[in-house]
């Protein structure tokens, strides 16, 4: 792997760990709600981000997928 | 409580983790460029920042040139990327770490709390918090505790009595956290409810059982399932929805308002009044077979002039906590110590802990010295002494003389008012003056 290519998986990976970041938190505000520290109707929000990040995460993870094809120029379009 | 400054561009991150910061304590304003971190250091002081290390205008390293190194700000980086910890631990300060994401919430925790007062900390963990809530050592409390450790390791209900302020909910804490359960801890207040809403707060309601039912709601008894559940107040409860609550207790089965499926429900019910076993009966607040289902296991806690030795432990402990909390350095002298000692608190330990922050709050912010009031007052006091002047086992004589006393001080020495009030003539009043040795002849 060259280094171009190196500065692409990194900048994939750091755009696929920001929705798991935001999953993490959402996750811990939903313990909140359940201790009964904050609203319940967050934590039904907190639900829906969670999906939403998953979402993100995974459409994130088909675009490394796709970075990394054969079929891939070193631009990181895919060649016709 | 820290003043956090938290740096991150991702708007549902910065979103969730305030919310998260807030409940640890502390307050916390947000930034998502370093510009708007850069304008925020212009104008406020921080004690911690929490900072993104990709920014859209930079690298949050930037902001460091920003910091006043006399303000002791502590600095944590947010990085995606573990490599970056051998980075930051060549340029790393004491006051420097760093966070990888995904973070939890126990990271915030520990980060937030690296910047606290060293020496009130030590004071503050130097008193003993039984099952993690309860302060004092003295010998009602060592009963007190003996009870919660046993009636812990049973499921039995039970019913705390005590006056106002002695801190019911926090012995209902207390028996929770000894419990072995897995549910969670949920308080509510049967005084506050109206009759109409009361039913829909304990027992839950379905989508549409009345007007407002605009969604489905879990009522306490299942939102505390395995756990336990605290009704405060409950003589307060209104007498014809304790049926309800009977049926609930008996066949441990809840139906929401409006619903028709039954549940199954499965928690301990502590439950409180600041009525006596005496008067719960006379007054008839609370029906019979609710009362010995509630209370399997009836726990007194002891009013705080029946355990003195324990206000000196208790004001040093509101001290150390408001000394953490606003970065004072206040200190009891023994003589005030005392005189905290000496008073009766009828309002309890709620009192003497408004009495503190009071106290704290009079008191100059920079120096050590706390600064009490003359003398210390409570609108309760009064009606204490009546209440204690009416228990049994004193002689009518005795009382007569509390009730003359009492009526005088309350119409400033008049002694023509004070005896109408008495509903005596102004010649048996002095005579019983004289009878007490409180008159001489020219006084008349």
């Amino acid at each position: 792997m060259d280094e171009g290519e190196f500065a692409r998986l990194q900048k994939a990976v750091h755009d696929a760990r920001r929705p798991l970041n935001r999953i993490t938190m959402q996750s811990e505000l939903i313990k909140l709600a359940l201790e009964g520290a904050v609203p319940k109707d967050k934590a039904l929000a907190a639900l829906d981000k969670i999906i939403a990040g998953s979402k993100d995460c995974s459409d994130s993870l088909s675009d490394l997928v796709a970075q990394f094809s054969p079929n891939v120029n070193d631009s990181g379009s895919p060649s016709e | 409580m820290l003043t956090v400054l938290l740096v991150d561009d991702d708007a549902e991150f910065t979103d969730v983790a305030c919310t998260i910061i807030e409940f640890l304590g502390h307050e916390v304003l947000t930034a998502s460029t370093l510009a708007e971190a850069r304008e925020w250091l212009s104008k406020e002081s921080f004690d911690h920042i929490l900072l993104d290390f990709m920014l859209p205008d930079g690298s949050g390293l930037h902001l460091m040139e920003s910091l006043q190194p006399e303000q002791n700000t502590r600095v944590t980086l947010i990085t995606g990327h573990p490599s970056v910890k051998g980075i930051i631990k060549d340029m790393c300060g004491p006051n420097i770490d760093y966070l990888v994401k995904p973070i939890q919430r126990e990271d915030l925790e520990s980060v937030l709390q690296g910047k606290k007062q060293p020496a009130s900390k030590r004071s503050t963990t130097a008193i003993t918090r039984h099952f993690g809530q309860l302060i004092g050592e003295s010998a009602p409390m060592q009963e007190l505790y003996k009870l919660i450790g046993r009636v812990s390791k049973t499921k039995a209900n039970v019913m705390l009595l005590g006056e106002s302020g002695v801190g019911k909910e926090v012995v209902a804490a207390a028996i929770h956290e000894a419990s072995d359960c897995e549910g969670t801890y949920v308080a509510t207040n049967c005084g506050a409810f109206s009759k109409e809403l009361i039913g829909s707060e304990l027992f839950g309601h379905e989508k549409g059982a009345f007007t407002g039912a605009v969604g489905r709601k879990e009522g306490v008894f299942e939102q505390a399932e395995n756990g336990t559940l605290f009704l405060d107040e409950i003589t307060e409860m209104p007498i014809d929805m304790q049926p309800n609550l009977l049926r609930v207790l008996e066949n441990k089965v809840v139906i929401r308002v409006g619903g028709t499926k039954a549940m199954p429900v499965n928690c301990r019910v502590v439950s409180a009044t600041n009525r006596s076993m005496e008067e719960i009966a006379e007054s008839k607040v609370l029906r019979e077979d609710i009362y010995f289902r509630l209370a399997v296991f009836p726990i007194t806690i002891p009013p705080l002039r029946e355990r003195k030795e324990d206000i000196p432990l208790l004001a040093e402990y509101f001290i150390d906590q408001l000394n953490e909390e606003n970065g004072s350095q206040f200190r009891w002298q023994s003589v005030q110590l005392e005189k905290l000692q000496a008073y009766d608190w009828p309002g309890n330990v709620r009192e003497l802990r408004h009495f503190v922050h009071r106290a704290a709050i009079m008191s100059d912010p920079e120096g050590s010295d706390i600064e009490l009031p003359k003398t210390i007052e409570s609108p309760f006091a009064k009606k204490q002494t009546l209440s204690t002047g009416l228990k049994a086992g004193r002689t009518i004589e005795e009382v007569e003389k509390e009730l003359i006393y009492a009526t005088l001080e309350k119409v400033d020495g008049n002694k023509t008012t004070a005896a109408e009030m008495l509903g005596i003539s102004t010649k048996t009043l002095y005579n019983r003056l004289h009878a007490y040795g409180d008159l001489n002849s020219d006084s008349e």
